[in-house]
């Protein structure tokens, strides 16, 4: 019964010598270059477009472009928790909120500097995701986005109730003039950058943790727990980890929401239709990969722009039209759409109708 | 005390017109796993349906019930079959998305025709109420209220002891199964679907006699109220709705009377949390659809 | 002077007065025995006997009623499945469960990743599982979705899955149920080919011919309890256990 010497057999391959420290370091090192190297350098030559276009449109375009960055790190950010691990969220607006309360009272009632409001908001983000977190991801699919969504919910109505604090009903103000402002306003070209950042590290850290064995620990969850408990994934933590960093992005989001915005209510930022502008953004664009919600985001929000300037009082009647259109004729996302298709050659719209349908 | 017994008197009534509100809700999810975004919607339709016939006609809102139902219906188990049933085997969020985004058409359909201006249908009766003892129970309110009571039994009823609730009740359960059995189940889903809608209206109704409503704001609280008590009371039970909404009619109530400001709101939601993570399929017992089996 | 006696190796696996009950059914009841490291334990009962739930808790995914689980000596019991894959135990699924969305060949390099190889990349994790799916022999369906498998190759890759994990301990359940006669063959093939590999198998069966080549000893489970151990020869001919699967008359007319 020889062990090791046929290099096929079970115990070759199931016995590996021992590698030191220096070995797996080494190991480590040259494994960090990347398969596939071409959608970094597109990301990259993308954000240095936005840069370079930056300089070359008016301040109306930019107010959009703006938004269209902060949709962009939220869809991202939905996706970690939505898409990949499969517990959707509905109470994502909960973190914005929490985000831009925590910089609003922190730069209005202590006069903190923006730069240090900003980390804390993040912080608290992800130390209210660990709290709900571990209760609420014990649930499954529906429950857990009610439960989500009452948490959010909840939690407007506490920050509404903390006048003293938070302004309540009245809304809060952040200083940007005289004296005793904490921070210089940004100002639109600041903002723009600012929210570029943040979609441009939003996207990249969801690529990087997509593709890294925490990215194939969130399927396996999302796919079936049993199994992937069962291989040594520990579901809990890949759960509350990815929900943690979700929120940490939506926190940040809100954070430099509030600052941009200045002045704001409970029900502008804890607003329950921006959690769904998320989901939308994501399904319609294609869960569970990193174009998909980038498409999604991107495409919308120019379409409710484009309809908000055109079309008036008829604005949001057609986008909702247009949203039941695409979700009819692509339910797996446009992006999944156009990726199926130009594998198999099958471009049928009708033909995809077909698939879903009772 | 007698604070305390009128708030609680009042939390029944609420609470058995919300129960009206939240039984189609709570049906068409637990049979067809639809979570209805444009339920409030349908529901400010029906009101506006009653309106409208009250201000042509002079119609009674209780005696336009029948062409609220009726016109109702026929819309709903249009959209189902149409346009839902074509995403019926996609994951459970494109339905919802795909209600969001009808919901967006209806109300701002609604919001262009008849402005956002809040509307009310007056009745000579419906704001007079009687004494029961030290407390006041509006009419129009306890109208809705045993309206909604008989409404849910009819349902419950037609549910367990007719064809068309049996189909119902097993496409809900295996659609497999139901279709190899000879149901038909585009056609089943589409009346399910009608029959919640019809409800919404009529709950669209009594809102509209005992309060006013206008098309920004009522449809989401009604969604919101309907998606809680479908919770609490379990998914596609009836009678849970029926107690669903009992519950949170009267804690909605006493509590505000106790608490200030909009504490309430936040204590419902502490409560749905805490509903879900304890006892998920509703606090009254199995919510009726929860194992599953598509084809 | 009193010669040391000298101290009795640590069964890999330890199950103690394991008890497991669901509502008003005990589906475990007082169940004890051990596996010696390097051993093939066959558990063979009729339906219903309890055999899975053993499974499930040894491998964690449910809590005993009462009882213990030590697995080289250490109580692993009530802890979380990933805990005890991490002392390497793995398992396969009675009814298989892949991930239908990844390739043949993520779902077993899933199994490098987070076994208990603890630093291996996501590169050398799909190298490796290339190997092992050479070794059960499901390679050229690399690229393939689990779901297009056949039931055979769809065992084949919920072991190479279990595998990847590189346990001491695997715990397989009923894998040969609808295989062919030859791929009844490969399967006892393999599994003696593990064993020399020095992972100890613990293989829950209904196919007597299989269980028989393949044990070294063989538990019968029966309504819970066990009802006899031994070598396979000798478990066959005992008379409760004939009984237990074909009842009571063809035992007494036997013996007539």
């Amino acid at each position: 019964m020889s062990a090791g010497s046929d290099p096929g057999s079970p115990a070759a391959v199931l016995q590996r010598p021992h590698r030191t420290r220096v070995q797996v370091f080494v190991d480590w090192v040259r494994s960090r270059r990347p398969a596939n190297s071409w959608p970094a350098l597109l990301g990259l030559a993308g954000f240095a477009a936005m840069l370079v276009l930056q300089q070359l449109i008016e301040p109306g375009t930019q107010r959009l472009l703006t938004a269209v960055f902060m949709f962009v790190a939220l869809a991202q950010a939905w996706n970690l928790i939505g898409g990949y691990t499969g517990y959707a969220s509905f109470g994502q607006v909960a973190f914005f909120g929490l985000g831009a309360y925590t910089v609003a009272v922190l730069m209005n009632n202590y006069h903190v500097s923006f730069w240090l409001a900003m980390p804390v908001a993040i912080l608290a983000g992800v130390l209210f995701a660990v709290l709900i977190g571990v209760p609420l991801l014990r649930l499954r699919g529906h429950y857990f986005a009610i439960a989500t969504l009452g948490a959010a919910e909840g939690l407007r109505e506490v920050v509404n109730n903390l006048t003293p604090i938070t302004g309540g009903g009245l809304g809060i103000t952040i200083p940007t003039f005289g004296d005793q402002v904490p921070t210089p306003y940004f100002g639109k070209p600041g903002f723009y950058l600012a929210f570029l950042v943040l979609a441009a590290a939003s996207v990249a850290v969801c690529a990087l943790l997509a593709r890294s064995r925490f990215g194939y620990a969130m399927v396996a969850v999302n796919e079936d727990q049993e199994a992937a408990g069962a291989v040594g994934i520990n579901t809990t933590l890949v759960k509350v980890v990815a929900f943690a960093v979700s929120a940490a992005i939506v926190a940040c989001a809100g954070a430099l929401y509030a600052f941009q915005q200045i002045e704001f209510y409970p029900t502008d930022v804890f607003d329950a239709s921006f959690t769904v502008l998320m989901v939308i953004m994501v399904m319609i664009g294609g869960s569970g990969t990193i174009a998909g919600p980038l498409a999604g985001a991107v495409g919308l929000e120019l379409l409710s722009q484009f309809l908000r300037v055109n079309l008036g009082a008829y604005n949001q009647l057609i986008f909702g039209a247009i949203i039941v259109v695409v979700v009819v004729f692509f339910p797996q996302g446009v992006v999944n759409y156009f990726r199926e298709a130009l594998r198999s050659r099958e471009f049928s719209v009708l033909g995809n109708v077909r698939r879903y349908r009772l | 005390m007698g604070q305390f017994l009128q708030a609680a008197a009042y939390g029944i009534v609420q609470g058995g017109l919300l129960a009206l509100v939240a039984v189609g809700f709570s049906l068409v999810w637990g049979v067809m796993n639809v979570i209805n975004f444009s339920h409030g919607a349908f529901a400010v339709t029906g009101a506006y349906v009653a309106w409208l016939m009250s201000q042509r006609f002079g119609l009674d809102p209780f005696l336009a019930i029948p062409i609220v139902a009726i016109a109702l219906f026929g819309f709903g188990y249009v959209i189902q079959r149409g346009l839902i049933n074509l995403i019926i085997n996609a994951p459970i969020f494109l339905t919802l998305l795909l209600t969001f985004g009808l919901n967006l058409v209806i109300l701002n359909g609604l919001q262009l025709l008849f402005t956002s201006d809040d509307r009310t249908i007056d009745t000579s009766y419906a704001s007079q109420s009687f004494a029961l003892g030290v407390v006041n129970v509006p009419y129009g309110r306890l109208a809705a209220c045993f309206l909604a009571i008989v409404i849910t039994v009819a349902l419950a009823l037609v549910m367990t002891r007719t064809r068309l609730g049996h189909a119902i009740g097993a496409t809900g359960m295996d659609r497999g199964a139901a279709r190899l059995m000879g149901i038909r189940a585009r056609h089943i889903y589409a009346v399910t679907f009608g029959i919640a809608a019809a409800l919404a209206g009529i709950a669209g109704t009594m809102i509209a006699t005992v309060g006013s409503f206008n098309p920004t704001t009522t449809p989401g609280q009604l969604t919101l109220d309907a998606f809680v008590i479908s919770v609490l009371g379990g998914l596609g039970n009836m009678y849970g709705a029926l107690v669903g909404g009992l519950v949170l009619g009267i804690a909605e109530s006493i509590g505000g009377l106790l608490l200030t400001g909009t504490w309430v709101n936040a204590i419902a939601m502490a409560v749905l949390i805490a509903v879900l993570i304890i006892r998920p399929s509703g606090l009254i017992g199995k919510a009726q659809y929860s194992g599953r089996v598509e084809v | 002077m009193i010669a040391p006696q000298a101290a009795a190796p640590t069964a890999i696996l330890e199950v103690r007065n394991i008890s497991k009950r669901f509502g008003g059914l005990w589906a475990l009841r007082d169940v004890s025995f051990s596996v010696a490291e390097g051993q093939i334990l066959g558990v063979i009962g009729p339906n219903g006997a309890g055999k899975s739930t053993l499974v499930n808790l040894i491998t964690g995914l449910s809590r005993p009623t009462s009882g213990q689980v030590l697995i080289d000596g250490k109580d692993v019991t009530g802890s979380r499945p990933w805990v005890i894959a991490h002392d390497r135990v793995a398992r396969t699924f009675q009814i298989v469960k892949p991930f239908r969305g990844l390739t043949v060949r993520e779902n077993v390099a899933i199994g490098a990743m987070h076994g208990n190889e603890r630093d291996l990349s996501v590169r050398d994790s799909l190298a490796t599982a290339d190997e092992l799916l050479e070794m059960v022999g499901i390679a050229k369906h690399a690229n393939d979705a689990p779901g297009q498998l056949s039931v055979a190759d769809a065992r084949r890759l919920e072991l190479a899955k279990a595998l990847a994990t590189r346990p001491r301990l695997l715990l397989i359940d009923e894998v040969m149920a609808g295989l062919r006669y030859a791929e009844i063959e490969a399967a006892v093939q393999l599994i003696h080919r593990l064993r020399d590999s020095g992972i100890t198998i613990v293989a829950i069966e209904h196919v007597m011919k299989a269980i028989v080549s393949v044990s070294d000893q063989i538990l019968v489970l029966h309504h819970g309890s066990i009802i006899a151990r031994g070598a396979p020869r000798d478990v066959l001919s005992d008379e409760r256990v004939i009984e237990a699967y074909l009842g009571n008359r063809y035992v007494k007319r036997r013996s007539t």
